[in-house]
């Protein structure tokens, strides 16, 4: 028999598990944990069933609703199923069971499933539980010290970023302080109420989610690693179909199984890092194994059993133990293989994958999803170097003339399954593109998009020179902006003083809103046909960059294809996005994890900007993005608002006004805004610790 | 291969009408490994006479019926629990929000019906969170009369000590098959307790259709 990690009770009990994380990850991009005032566990019950019939919106039941993530028809279930080789009977109580509403009943029973010994366990089989988890821990060893390295010389090199960017900048923002102090002392009406929504947005989901269900004490760290690993390969797997083709539309890593699995992680209390390790390890084997297979296209190897494969997958990861780094791996098998030009190997993989499936994939049916798999992660990253990177303008899309991703960091051809574009939206210059992003280390294959920096240096500079002039000086040295930006929120009028000043940024203003409209959908087809590999992206942005992203997410909502399950992640900062002509909510739906606006209600230089009529219709940048008409469970918070970081309460403590002093400070606090929010967490996060800002300080001051 | 066709059925066995019902319930069902309660269920989905030999159920099977009762129409969402020993730990947390439970046994295997007091009833008792649910014992397999090993009074006598309903029946013959299940809804129809939380569902449904405005995406997930 071949040798799986997993008997099939476990498989099945992994499976389980799944649908339930699939299934909660899409609720909580409506409901999200630790928003609705969850003050018992029990009363998560009665949550839990209104939410499930509240996404499945018309039925209690997954068949009946095509909208859910575990129904049939989203294609992310099944073929994980079938590489998992669970009997077809079952798979129906399977998406049941995921779509029911006690799922926290179930999490704790499938948990002690999973921990349960039915038959004697072979040794080889504990022998491969041990060898995977060994191979992961040195993996995520090695990433981590990499990291940490690599992480010194570039913070250092983005204090100096930081420094340069003051001198410039500052002059004119920098008179603002005296506002700032006014806003300490004068609260906005908006921020009132904000420390105490920070406080719940932080501890229910703690309270609930993130201390682990206490089944999970019955189950070995090998255990865990071992299932973790097999649903990963299967999220990873291209198993072919029986048959039908294209009930998935899309290969490769989906953005809604890679949130799944974070949730998982989170409940089976394992470290996201060690999850990544996985993925590199998955990765690197199936690169070595495309690379042995392909050239000789040999029909007789691919008959060989799957489990020997991802066992030698295993050994690979050993290899990364005793070999002692990461690169070692790349080094030896990936990097050439990129290098030698698997970027121009990916448009062939198409006719691969057919060659390979009809010959030796068909005869052992659901067995082959490995190898499938391999060529479908191969793919992913083959593509991504040459893809992203790629992609100048080649076609010209309506007036946008320069729209180029610039590698950033370096995690690149490292096998990383997860891809961070970045978008800057004020820019001085050129290097401000990237310079913002650089120093902070995740391991994301990341990526800086440059675009229209003639607008966007134009736009910046006119605002940049609109704030040293005169009028906004003597209005700033009055305090007057603070106090105008709080009666604009009360959706008062601007003063006619303001108003005309402001006439030669909108024409500049106006281009530049054009073009992040368009950048946006440009940066929605560039996703949309996979060159980021098929991999699950982040998207971060500032300004106009989160215009850009929010754009993008509006296109793919509206685009045919199966674009749901593109983007993991969002970040947007200081976004000049209307509130209330925009449809959130569709945004919302293209991203399978966490959406985070970032705003800053002393943030009036975006309010200047983005001019006075459009500012009674709500913007994202300075306030909450609160749709109104969605009534949750807290009424005081809803559905979107736990999107809302909120920088202001900061001013609380007196240095963190250093955080966000005026718009273009985002050029250079992003990093640790994104630090604050540990993207990484499932949950809705916003670390503030007190000591940091005042450690981050010393050194500039 | 003919739990194919009810697979393939699945769901649709309704004619669709996911919205078109008075009221819905969570019926589960319970018992021995082998003692037939997905025939039991295939039976009455099916409406057809089955004489092939099932697979061990792996996990929960999950089947919908849409029935008329009482005046009523009622759609049941049946859980399907396996028997076996490895999966008992799976079965406790489908235990909660079911309004029926249908605790069957074979009549030609006295161990299944002695295990119903040993273990399911215990079983029920400890993770049941709905103090007025239906319970309802069946014994499956009457059409083979000769073999029988637990009497019909004994079944009786159980019931009443449990305070369930019961039934013979048979999910070959499809003898009492739906009065099975005809019954066990019926019961729950006159629990008003019950009755409030079959239709709280669709209330909430309703009610949440008017909050949630978001026009429905098709990009989402077709």
């Amino acid at each position: 028999m071949a040798i799986s990690s997993l008997s099939p009770t476990h498989r099945y009990a992994a499976a389980a598990l799944l649908s339930l994380a699939l299934h909660q990850t899409q609720i909580h991009q409506t409901r999200p944990l630790g928003v609705s005032l969850i003050t018992e566990t029990e009363s998560y019950n009665e949550i839990g069933e209104r939410s499930s019939s509240s996404s499945s919106s018309s039925s209690d039941s997954v068949s009946e609703d095509p909208e859910l993530w575990i129904h049939e028809g989203s294609g992310l279930l099944r073929p994980i199923f079938r590489f998992l080789e669970i009997d077809p009977v079952a798979w129906l109580g399977l998406e049941e069971t995921g779509g029911s509403s006690s799922a926290k009943h179930h999490i704790g029973a499938f948990l002690r499933l999973l921990s349960e010994e039915i038959e004697v366990p072979s040794s080889d089989r504990m022998d491969y539980e041990l060898a995977l988890s060994k191979a992961v821990d040195g993996m995520a060893m090695s990433m981590e010290t990499t990291t940490s390295v690599s992480s010194e010389a570039s913070t250092e090199r983005h204090r100096e970023y930081k420094q340069d960017l003051k001198e410039k900048i500052l002059t004119g923002e920098s008179q603002s302080t005296s506002a700032e102090v006014l806003s300490e002392t004068y609260p906005l009406t908006m921020s009132e109420d904000l420390p105490v929504k920070k406080e719940e947005l932080d501890v229910p989901g703690n309270k609930f989610y993130e201390e682990p269900v206490e089944e999970i004490t019955l189950l070995s760290y090998q255990r865990k690693v071992a299932v973790l690993y097999e649903l990963l390969s299967a999220c990873l797997a291209n198993t072919p179909e029986d048959g039908k083709k294209g009930s998935r539309l899309r290969k490769g890593y989906d953005a809604r199984h890679r949130a799944a699995l974070r949730l998982l992680a989170t409940w089976l209390d394992f470290k996201w890092i060690k999850m990544e390790a996985m993925e590199v390890i998955v990765a690197c084997s199936a690169m070595a194994l495309m690379k042995e297979e392909n050239p000789k296209e040999e029909e007789t190897k691919i008959s060989e059993s799957k489990w020997s494969k991802w066992k030698r997958g295993g050994i690979i990861g050993a290899a990364a133990l005793t070999g002692g780094t990461l690169l070692a791996i790349t080094g030896g098998l990936a990097a050439p293989a990129i290098a030698a030009g698997f970027g121009a190997l990916a448009p062939t993989l198409g006719t691969i994958i057919p060659v390979v499936g009809a010959s030796g994939f068909a005869a052992v049916a659901s067995a082959a999803g490995s190898v499938a798999g391999s060529v479908a992660v191969a793919a992913s990253f083959g593509a991504a170097g040459a893809g992203l990177t790629g992609t100048k303008v080649a076609r010209r899309t309506g007036n946008v003339d320069e729209f180029e991703f610039k590698a950033i960091g370096e995690n690149h051809n490292q096998g990383r399954l997860a891809v961070g574009i970045l978008v800057s939206g004020l820019v001085f210059e050129k290097e401000d593109f990237v310079r913002p992003w650089e120093g902070r280390e995740d391991n994301l294959e990341r990526y800086a998009l440059q675009w229209e920096s003639k607008n966007l240096i134009s736009v910046s500079t006119a605002i940049q020179d609109w704030l040293t002039s005169r009028l906004a000086m003597e209005l700033m040295r009055q305090g007057a902006m603070v106090t105008v930006l709080s009666t604009l929120l009360a959706a008062l009028a601007w003063p006619a003083t303001l108003l005309a000043a402001t006439d030669f940024i909108d024409s500049k203003w106006t281009i530049a809103i054009d073009r992040s409209d368009k950048a946006g959908i440009l940066l929605a087809e560039v996703l949309s046909k996979g060159l980021q590999g098929n991999r699950p992206v982040t998207l971060v942005g500032f300004s106009l960059g989160a215009r850009v992203i929010f754009k993008c997410l509006q296109h793919l909502s509206q685009s045919k294809d199966n674009a749901a399950g593109l983007v993991e992640r969002v970040v947007l900062l200081g976004a000049p996005i209307s509130i209330k002509d925009e449809s959130w909510e569709t945004a919302r739906k293209m991203v399978a994890g966490r959406f985070v606006n970032v705003y800053s209600t002393s943030d009036w230089t975006l309010g200047v900007a983005f001019r006075a009529s459009l500012l009674t219709k709500g913007l994202a940048g300075i306030q909450p993005v609160d749709i109104s008409g969605i009534e949750n469970a807290n009424p005081s918070y809803s559905h979107f608002s736990y999107l809302v970081i909120l920088m202001d309460s900061l001013p609380l403590q007196v240095d963190v006004t250093e955080l966000i002093e005026g718009h273009s400070s985002y050029l250079w606090t992003t990093q640790q805004i994104l630090e604050q929010l540990d993207l990484d967490t499932y949950y809705p996060v916003f670390k503030i610790s007190p000591a940091r800002p005042q450690q981050e300080r010393s050194p500039d001051t | 291969m003919n739990r194919d066709i009810s697979f393939g059925k699945m769901g649709s066995s309704g004619n669709g009408g996911s919205s078109n019902y008075d009221y819905s319930f969570k019926i589960l069902l319970i018992g021995d490994s082998g003692v037939g309660k997905s025939s039991l269920l295939f039976s009455f989905i099916s409406q057809s006479v089955e004489n092939e030999v099932l697979a061990p159920t792996i996990g929960v099977d999950f089947k919908i019926k849409h029935l008329a009762v009482g005046g009523k129409k009622l759609k049941l969402t049946i859980w399907d629990t396996a028997g076996q020993e490895r999966f008992r730990t799976l079965t406790s947390s489908y235990y909660r929000g079911a309004q029926g439970i249908i605790l069957v046994y074979d009549v030609t295997r006295r161990e299944t019906f002695t295990n119903l007091s040993d273990v399911w009833a215990k079983e029920v008792e400890l993770y049941c969170t709905n103090q007025d649910c239906v319970k309802m014992l069946v014994g499956n397999k009457v059409d083979r009369d000769d073999e029988k090993a637990v009497t019909r009074e004994e079944g009786i006598t159980l019931a009443k000590e449990y305070g369930c309903l019961f039934l013979e029946c048979s999910a070959r013959t499809r003898e009492n098959v739906e009065q099975c299940f005809e019954e066990l809804a019926l019961k729950v129809l006159e629990v008003p307790r019950l009755l409030e939380e079959g239709s709280l569902m669709k209330k909430n449904i309703l009610r949440q259709k008017q909050e949630y405005q978001a026009p429905p995406t098709g990009g989402c997930c077709s």
